[in-house]
């Protein structure tokens, strides 16, 4: 069960209307489009099941796990929060989480506010903070993080919003796995092989039209 | 494997302990301090002129195997300069039932005004290898590194794919006291998706067999970034620039395709400099 407050803030936090900008990115995904890579539904599904599993929906969901944890404890989320900002293995991808994370605290401010920083640490020392369960809260987020990059496909490739939605619907069973995943995972376990992917983000620095920030 | 060993005898674990100090005399970059245990060597061929000098590092045990730790540390003093290369690949053989991962560690630390290059040969893993991997750079906040690491998963002239197995490599790299890079590879592992599986994915890497990074962490490598974007023209690879860095990644469906756009990729930001003798051939 959770806390009827705990969902009120997930509702908020992780609304699309949250003003986090997270439509402004696409995580590579506009490169992957325009290569061909992701070309329908199926390809979508694909690509997106391998970073929640294998990238930075894994990575992210350690990363706010430590976060969560350490959200009374300053000097550990700074190191968790320099941690995060050397993760990102492009300078699109960077710009993508600490941009969102930036506008996530100062979104925060009527429930507190939060340290900026990483999205996922941003994020994760908020809902620590609170007292929302760590398990809704790597899921909430996911969630938000998946919704975002399927937002992005259907508007590059694209797909019909009904499409949309079935892949979103499908893409749950991801991210329980990502959550189950992740459960126990000390930084240590921090790592991906999303290695096309993140090619995908370094070419869509010199994409020739871009509608996206990474 | 030796010709001595049989099923019913213990596994021989190679341990190897590795600490190289290098020191800048005048226009040369010297030995100050060396310590070798176990499997690990260092040779250091004649210093070139300039101030670089170049650094063999040798596994003798004939490849890494399950339970193998290997430990390297290497300390460049200020203004030293140095090319740490291996003389060749370094295959990681399959790990026998309830072995423990290969751990190889490696520690670079760089003083101010140094230079050092991390130019191994590439890693070959066999199906069913078990490696766990480190590179830990500390750099003064005016020095500069340069590495390389290339990965081939499987004996692919063989047709061979890496099935099961576990592969973990991370560097890390701490600029001036603050880290400025985490880059974490995993395959594999217990429970994990088959590493040949994971890499037949679109998004990881579809069907490639071979993979490099390359870092170069210095005050002219956001700048290099135009030409080493193009000497990677052709390749299926990608280049990003930020935090005064340079990262590409690099895909090839082999080992020799990968290590020509590696070459490539090395030159362009190695100027007029040839590369090492081990990358000539």
């Amino acid at each position: 069960m959770i806390a009827p407050r705990a969902l009120l803030h997930l509702l908020a936090w992780f609304s699309p209307g949250f003003p986090t900008g997270g439509f402004a990115y696409s995580h590579g995904l506009e490169w992957a489009v325009a290569a061909g890579d992701v070309a329908d539904e199926t390809g979508l599904l694909a690509w997106i099941e391998a970073i929640l599993l294998h990238g930075a929906g894994r990575s992210d969901a350690i990363l706010l796990r430590a976060a969560h944890a350490a959200a009374d404890d300053a000097a550990t989320l700074a190191d968790i929060a320099e941690l995060a900002r050397a993760v990102a293995p492009t300078r699109e991808r960077q710009m993508e989480t600490l941009a969102q994370g930036t506008a996530f605290a100062a979104a925060a401010v009527p429930w507190g506010g939060t340290r900026a920083g990483a999205y996922p640490v941003a994020a994760g020392a908020l809902m620590g903070r609170e007292g929302i369960d760590a398990e809704h809260a790597v899921l909430a987020y996911l969630h938000g993080f998946t919704a975002n990059l399927v937002s992005a496909a259907v508007r590059l490739i694209p797909l019909g919003q009904s499409a949309g939605l079935r892949v979103l619907a499908t893409l749950e069973a991801s991210i329980l796995a990502a959550a189950e995943g992740t459960r126990g995972a000390p930084l240590d376990a921090l790592g991906g092989a999303c290695f096309r992917s993140d090619i995908a983000a370094m070419r869509h620095e010199t994409q020739y039209t871009r509608l996206f920030r990474s | 494997m030796s010709a001595a060993a049989s099923p019913s005898e213990p596994l021989q674990r190679a341990r190897g302990l590795l600490r190289v100090g290098l020191a800048r005399r005048d226009e040369r970059t010297v030995l100050a301090r060396l310590r070798q245990e176990g499997c690990l060597k260092a040779r250091m061929p004649r210093p070139d002129p300039g101030g670089w000098t170049e650094i063999v590092t040798m596994n003798s045990s004939g490849g890494i195997a399950g339970g193998d730790v290997l430990d390297s540390a290497i300390t460049l003093g200020p203004g030293a300069r140095a090319s740490l290369v291996t003389p060749a690949a370094e295959r990681v053989y399959r790990a026998p039932p309830g072995s423990a991962a290969a751990a190889l560690a490696t520690t670079i630390t760089l003083g101010a005004g140094g230079a050092v290059e991390w130019l191994p040969q590439e890693t070959i893993l066999f199906d069913g290898a078990l490696l766990q991997r480190r590179l830990s750079v500390r750099m003064a906040a005016d020095s500069s590194f340069l590495g390389a690491e290339q990965v081939i998963f499987g004996r692919t002239a063989r047709g061979e794919q890496v099935r099961s197995g576990s592969f973990t490599d991370s560097v890390r790299i701490i600029r001036d006291a603050r880290l400025v890079l985490h880059d974490a590879i995993r395959l594999g592992g217990a429970g994990g998706e088959p590493i040949a599986e994971l890499l037949a994915r679109p998004a990881v890497a579809a069907g490639a067999a071979a993979l490099a990074t390359l870092w170069f962490v210095a005050a002219e490598a956001e700048a290099a970034v135009g030409l080493l974007r193009a000497a990677l023209d052709g390749a299926e690879a990608g280049v990003s620039a930020w935090d005064g860095m340079l990262v590409a990644r690099i895909l090839a469906p082999d080992g020799a395709a990968l290590r020509r756009a590696v070459i490539a990729g090395l030159q362009a930001l190695r100027g007029q400099r040839t590369l090492p003798r081990v990358w000539q051939c």
